[in-house]
């Protein structure tokens, strides 16, 4: 290691399988952030959101009694959330559409698919430290950009009221 | 932005979105953003992390053969709930654990049952109790990768392939449009 530390980067780890969460608590330090909170489920991690302020937080998805989902939505949408902004990555072994796509779209930061990978892990990390999204509040969503890649090939659909704001008016 | 933008308005509704760039919210400081993506690309802390997975994987092993007994026990039971939740355990962890060709046999089970559930449909028994017994195998198999445990896992596969497009196929003729059962 290169002995590198993070003396006041703080993380939360939420994962309802013990090994799991030992695992990414692991990899963590191993990075050389020392402050690793846990958390069982959403409605814990919530409580330790507000008691502890973590600057980083790993999620699974499917948990009992508040899943990830329903964690994410309420950190980025809820009027007592103490950080509406905290990057989020989402670590599951779902590979169901439907689900990776209800993660989206209540404002996860990041996926990571298991099996977890150091590499994977650290670019998502990267990622979200390197280049920052804009975040996005409509009236139907509230979180990261999900439009990350500049295509030169979208046509469209176009929803935005930005991607109008230059077009003439036709009278 | 992205693409061409159209000439005109598009007949969609159009969201009014305020777009929030960073700084004008909290992010990293600058020197610590910069000092984590040292470390990030670092090799050594790299190969360390690599390092901690590779040592956790027995632990791991062991704690999938854990959740492989307690599978096929809420199996024998007709407790499927449980069946679903252990092979999720399973999918989630395999793969760490070393044993690659059940976390796919597992995540195959579990993409065929939460695609019944959403349909409101009975689980194919015959095809639910292969994947139960593939899962077994493989799991307590000592060199599951290098034996069956990949060619059980794509012929597994395709067949639940097959059925989620019988189920996308019924739902889309009951409704006129996509069904929910496909993987991504």
């Amino acid at each position: 290691m290169s002995g590198t530390t993070f003396e006041h980067l703080k993380a939360l780890v939420v994962e309802d399988n013990v090994h799991m969460r030992t695992l990414l608590r692991s990899l963590l330090t191993a990075l050389g952030i020392n402050h690793v909170y846990e958390a069982g489920n959403g409605a814990d991690a919530f409580a330790v959101l507000s008691d502890k302020s973590p600057d980083l937080i790993l999620t699974d998805l499917s948990m009992k009694p508040v899943d990830g989902i329903d964690f994410t939505r309420r950190v980025r949408l809820s009027h007592d959330s103490p950080n509406p902004y905290v990057p989020i990555i989402m670590i599951t072994g779902h590979t169901e559409r439907h689900k990776v796509e209800a993660a989206r779209d209540v404002g996860v930061t990041e996926f990571l698919a298991k099996p977890i990978t150091a590499q994977g892990l650290f670019l998502r990390i990267a990622e979200i430290v390197e280049r920052p999204r804009p975040y996005v509040r409509c009236a139907e969503y509230f979180g990261p950009d999900r439009r990350r890649r500049a295509d030169e090939l979208f046509t469209g659909p176009w929803r935005r009221h930005e991607d109008f704001e230059n077009d003439l008016e036709i009278k | 932005m992205t693409g061409k933008k159209p000439a005109s308005r598009a007949p969609h509704k159009r969201a009014h979105a305020i777009k929030i760039p960073p700084g004008a919210y909290p992010v990293f400081s600058p020197k610590v953003a910069s000092r984590l993506s040292q470390a990030l690309r670092d090799p050594q802390v790299v190969a360390a992390a690599a390092r901690v997975i590779a040592h956790k994987a027995e632990d791991l092993r062991v704690a999938v053969l854990g959740y492989v007994d307690r599978m096929e026990e809420a199996a024998r039971a007709a407790d499927l709930t449980t069946t679903f939740e252990q092979a999720h355990e399973i999918r989630g962890l395999a793969g760490n654990a070393g044993l690659v060709a059940t976390g796919r046999i597992a995540n195959g089970l579990c993409k065929y049952l939460d695609a019944i559930d959403r349909a409101g449909r009975t689980p194919d028994q015959t095809l639910v109790a292969l994947h139960l017994e593939a899962i077994a195998r493989a799991a307590r198999a000592e060199d599951e990768a290098t034996r069956l445990g990949d060619t059980v896992a794509n012929e597994l596969a395709a067949l639940v392939d097959k059925k989620l497009a019988e189920i996308n196929d019924s739902a889309r003729r009951k409704t006129g449009r996509d069904a929910p059962a496909g993987g991504a």
